[in-house]
């Protein structure tokens, strides 16, 4: 067949030539007119995060001052509030989460990535933990928080509930009873420890054992009106109380004071929220663990480690840093979470000082910024904007330190 | 990231003393079985979420005065405001459609503009400038929720009321629409744009080749082969909306309203059950287990978006290998 | 391997950091004593009070904690405000040793309380006004008399704009915030507005009075109410409306002299704290009620906190009460029904109710 024979396609001899370059020149005017929609709103993030730094900044920096790292809130004198506490508190809250969430997220990407399965019904498991993570890291983090909130603060019940003026819940350990009872010298007071369990209060009319502040034990004095004056000396009256005088309960605890139900804990806190972060985890991990070269694994396995000596020694190390930089980025995650905190402790904001032990309750940045947020008074709508610049700082330092170990990694 | 650092000869190898014994095999076994257990905690998680939701909304459910029918269709919601059982009205309407008036307004914000954002990425994006951008969004996906909604109160709806002089309430849909777009554009861009990049470049080539304009190739050759990453993308950023917590309870107002006017307070799902847990109404009641009503409802919307979205980047990624 | 040195050193770190942590602990001024310092030594009282109830009396109750753990850093105080009927809830499951009211036990509450096995003190401490707040650019309303709220706040017909409460006022939505439902605010506001009726149920409500201040104070057809404190405090974004006494036929403001004197009338009312007796027993429970009692009517009179002082006698009746430790309510006769009139006529020995 000659060429000839072949007519043209329609649409290029029909075609004007001007109409042609006047439609390919609509085109590219259009094309231009895209690109620059497309600059115009990509800076609309850069726009939207500079006017909400800048407005922040200018709300908060009055501020921002050494007494709001160094004081905590306070309703008397909000020009004096501070954050310390909830700095504290976040920190022990993230210590806690990433003990819980890093073993258990870490372990789990590796069950998923090293260790293949090798029959169907398991290869189904595999693919359902899968999926199931998938969807974990979809859920609200308020549906995280009323887990925690019937698993961690009241058990479901189970080990009854938090009184007051008895020892409730079982006390494990870190725990020990006293009766505190007023001495005549004003301020001071005297501790008996308790013997019989679950008495809660004991009357004094004879000479009984206690203690004092410094934890020298000595005989109690008691003294009455028709015994005479009062003794004279600043030491004998702080040894001596008024016969028949009633000391109530007081239950000293040590840091590791632990207890079920864990109640409005920090343990509670940084429990619920290492679920929360658990999926982030485990997806990270998963990845690093994902992007290392399967070369060095078949060598591994080629001479003759066996899969979890494949794992420890050249696995998990090459990943390490991949899941570092997970791990910080999901850190960051916990310490900017308000809402699953708020549920498993409430919006209480007034504490003076960090967790002094596992089952004291904490103040946590993002909560202390909720509350100062919903007030109206100006101090501490700037509090609040003050608080975010600490918060923020805080996270960028995280994230920087995620960007440093990843740039170590990438480039030698 | 393959490490481009030689490694060495793993530890493994370096032992001279290679055994295969039956404690390490033992040892071994253990490990697998404690690894095993991680990957079933996940399971168990999810497990105890469903547990305690259902349990939990029993306690509601199983109510002479609620009605599962009119819990689905009825349009008024009271749980916060009536103190007697008889008068309180379960309704999940009203706190439906505020979920979903935020969630519309801040996808109306986050979709366009998170994937325009990602084509200019993929596409048109020098390094220096990817250089900047990247980190902007990556510190934009990184603020606290909290600090979004405060920033809500404090600047959007502020401008809102002053530019339409006071057409808007003080908590209204719209300004915390706005403020979870502004949280959801990262997640839609950086998940859009990994998806694009995935496009293999001789698509990209043969349709320069073709003769066609820059905006030709992204929107008629890259975009339709990433698809389903875009789709899965929007579908994760509209579950995490919906999820979205702080925000409103800060900045959306406590008062569930079914109406379409977004100048108006419009509480969400999440801040209900924030707010019942604050106020602690009556601890036992009815009201009170209404929030796992609600609860349950937003598991199972945010559930079903996942699994959907799941489905589609499974049944309609095209691989290019 | 290189990568080995950084887990365990991570490892470290972590478990460091917990325990650390936990160990350092601020110190308790227990401390100061040993290093001497003799004339003034520092308190040696120890222990943990637990508080809750109504967001109107959290202030007050807030203000006394941070006074006294000055005085005695051992003691943990922690001051809940999640309203009247929570706080009686943890009250008589024996959650909390100290119960802030801002209206008094009700019978089906004192029922509990007696179910429970418990005896306590009610302690009246100091008197609030409630104010009802509207925007300041709001320039129509000058008065309210108490027909006008019942059409605004009462279920049944309710005000949809402000031109069904005045034909003259303009013809606009009414926005309303309420305190939620669990406060004494609230259940004192529904009795006088809607008496044994509800109240409207398309209102905004909030636990936190702050957000109330921020709403009425964001929006022109706003109203809301809450105690006096929380109007003192915004003076500047809010304005109160003077409330026409039904008895005098007069608008007073909920000013200090107008509370104190009774004019403010139907929205003055008494507040309480409530102390389990038990508690009592407990050197730092008795230590806190002591120092409560002595600074609360200072604390009001320097408008350290905005509420109004009790009068003389009455609060000599408070503090006759805590140091005989008479037990029982004022307020529930024995037959188990609500007493009601003026509080000043209520709060006697011959109307004390113990069990």
């Amino acid at each position: 067949m000659s060429q000839a024979t072949i007519p043209l396609p329609k649409a290029m001899t029909a075609q004007d030539p001007a109409a042609a370059a006047a439609n390919a020149r609509k085109r590219k005017r259009f094309s231009r007119a895209f690109y620059w929609l497309c600059v115009a709103i990509a800076s609309v993030s850069v726009v939207v995060l500079a006017v909400l730094l800048v407005s922040i900044g200018v709300q908060g920096h009055s501020r921002l001052s050494s007494d709001l790292i160094q004081h905590s809130h306070s309703e008397l004198e909000p020009e004096q509030s501070g954050m310390r506490p909830a700095v504290i508190g976040s920190l022990f809250v993230c210590v806690c989460c990433a003990t819980a969430a890093l073993p258990l997220g870490i372990g789990t990407a590796i069950f998923l990535e090293e260790f293949k399965p090798k029959s169907k019904v398991l290869r189904l498991l595999h693919s359902f933990i899968q999926l199931n993570i998938a969807n974990l890291a979809g859920v609200p983090s308020i549906v995280f928080g009323l887990l925690g909130l019937s698993v961690f603060v009241h058990m479901f019940g189970v080990f009854g509930t938090i009184q007051v003026n008895k020892p409730s819940g079982w006390e494990l350990f870190g725990v020990e009873h006293y009766y505190q009872l007023l001495s005549l010298e004003p301020g001071q007071t005297i501790l008996v420890p308790q013997t019989v369990v679950n008495q809660t209060t004991i009357k004094i009319d004879g000479p009984v054992e206690g203690i004092d502040a410094d934890g020298n034990s000595f005989m109690i004095q008691t003294w009455d009106r028709k015994s005479g004056p009062k003794p004279d000396t600043r030491e004998a009256r702080m040894r001596t109380i008024k016969a028949g005088a009633v000391g109530g309960s007081y239950s000293k605890h040590a840091w590791y004071y632990f207890r079920l139900p864990f109640g409005k804990s920090f343990l509670a806190a940084g429990l619920t929220l290492s679920l929360v972060i658990l999926p982030v985890i485990i997806i990270a991990s998963q990845e690093a663990l994902r992007s290392v070269s399967p070369s060095l694994r078949e060598a591994s396995l080629g001479l003759g480690a066996t899969q979890w000596q494949t794992t420890r020694d050249v696995s998990l190390p090459a990943a390490l840093p991949g899941i570092m930089t997970g791990a910080i980025l999901a850190m960051g995650r916990a310490i900017g979470e308000a809402a699953p905190v708020l549920v498993v402790l409430g919006a209480a904001v007034a504490k003076n000082t960090g967790p002094e032990n596992l089952m004291d309750s904490v103040v946590t940045m993002p909560v202390l910024i909720f509350n100062w947020a919903g007030r109206p008074q100006d101090v501490y709508q700037q509090l609040a904007a003050a608080a975010i610049i600490v918060l923020l700082v805080v996270l960028l330092a995280l994230n920087s330190v995620a960007i440093y170990v990843r740039q170590k990694v990438q480039s030698p | 990231m393959p490490p481009t650092q030689p490694l060495g000869l793993p530890r493994a190898l370096q032992k001279r003393e290679f055994r295969s014994t039956s404690a390490g095999e033992f040892r071994e076994r253990c490990v697998v079985v404690f690894l095993a257990a991680c990957g079933l905690t996940t399971v168990l998680i999810t497990a105890g979420i469903m547990v305690m939701l259902i349990t939990q909304s029993w306690n509601f459910f199983s109510s002479e005065f609620v009605s599962p029918r009119e819990f689905l269709t009825g349009s008024e919601w009271t749980a916060l405001q009536s103190k007697d059982l008889k008068d309180a009205k379960f309704g999940i309407w009203p706190l439906l459609s505020g979920t979903l008036r935020v969630t519309v307004i801040a996808m109306v914000i986050a979709l366009p503009l998170g994937l325009i954002t990602a084509i200019y990425l993929s596409e048109f994006a020098s390094p220096r400038i990817r250089s900047v951008l990247k980190p902007t969004l990556e510190i934009i996906a990184g603020i606290p929720t909290v600090v979004l909604g405060y920033f809500a109160i404090l600047v959007i709806s502020p401008s809102l009321q002053w530019l339409t002089a006071g057409a808007f309430d003080t908590f209204n849909a719209t300004s915390a629409g706005i403020a979870v777009g502004i949280l959801c554009l990262p997640m839609v861009c950086s998940l859009s744009e990994d998806a694009m990049r995935a496009v293999p470049s001789a698509l990209r080539e043969g349709a320069y080749g073709l003769g066609c304009t820059p905006f030709e190739t992204s929107v008629k050759v890259v975009v339709p082969a990433a698809l389903s990453g875009i789709v899965s993308a929007f579908l994760l950023a509209f579950s995490r909306a919906i999820g979205e917590t702080m925000v409103v309870a800060l900045a959306a107002g406590t008062r569930a309203t079914a109406t379409l006017d977004p100048r108006q307070q419009s509480q969400t799902m999440t801040g209900f059950i924030v707010e019942m847990i604050k106020s602690e109404n009556e601890y036992g009641t009815v009201q009170y287990f209404s929030l796992y009503a609600v609860a349950i409802t937003l598991f199972t919307i945010t559930f079903g978006m996942t699994l959907l979205g799941q489905m589609i980047r499974r049944r309609y990624q095209e691989s290019y290998q | 391997m290189k990568f080995q040195a950084p887990t365990i050193v991570f490892c470290g770190l972590v478990s460091l950091a917990l325990l650390i942590g936990c160990d350092s602990k601020p110190k308790p001024a227990v401390k100061a004593v040993e290093d001497g310092d003799a004339s003034s030594p520092a308190s040696t009282l120890v222990g943990a009070i637990k508080i809750d109830g109504s967001s109107t009396v959290q202030p007050i109750s807030d203000a006394i904690r941070e006074a006294f753990i000055k005085i005695h850093p051992g003691v943990t105080v922690t001051v809940g405000g999640e309203g009247t009927g929570t706080g009686f809830k943890e009250f008589y499951a024996k959650a909390t040793d100290i119960s802030d009211a801002s209206r008094p036990i009700q019978p089906g509450e004192l029922e509990k309380v007696n179910a429970a096995g418990f005896e306590f003190l009610e302690l009246p401490i100091a008197y609030d006004g409630l104010t009802i707040a509207i925007n300041p650019e709001n320039d129509w309303v000058k008065t309210f008399s108490v027909d006008q709220l019942k059409k605004i706040f009462a279920a049944d017909n309710p005000a949809k704009t402000w031109k069904d409460v005045d034909a003259s006022w303009p013809n606009q939505e009414i926005k309303i915030f309420s305190p939620g439902t669990g406060s004494g605010t609230y259940d004192y506001f529904r009795e006088v507005t809607a008496g044994k009726g509800a109240m409207r149920g398309d209102m905004s409500l909030n636990e936190d009075d702050n957000v109330l201040v921020q709403g009425v104070a964001g929006n022109k057809y706003s109203i809301g109410f809450f105690g006096v404190a929380y109007y003192t405090q915004n003076a500047k974004i809010l304005k109160a409306v003077p409330i026409i006494n039904p008895e005098v036929g007069e608008p007073f403001l909920p000013t200090t002299e107008n509370i104190a004197s009774g004019k403010y009338a139907p929205f003055s009312r008494p507040l309480f704290i409530y102390i389990n007796t038990e508690s009592l027993k407990r050197a730092e429970v008795q230590t806190f009620v002591e120092y409560y009692l002595e600074n609360v009517s200072s604390l009001c009179a320097d408008g350290k906190v905005d509420y109004v002082q009790l009068p003389d006698d009455l609060f000599a009746r408070t503090i006759e009460n805590f140091d005989n430790m008479t037990t029982g309510t004022h307020f529930v006769d024995a037959e188990g029904n609500q007493r009601s009139g003026a509080f000043a006529d209520l709060f006697t020995s011959e109307n004390l109710q113990s069990k």
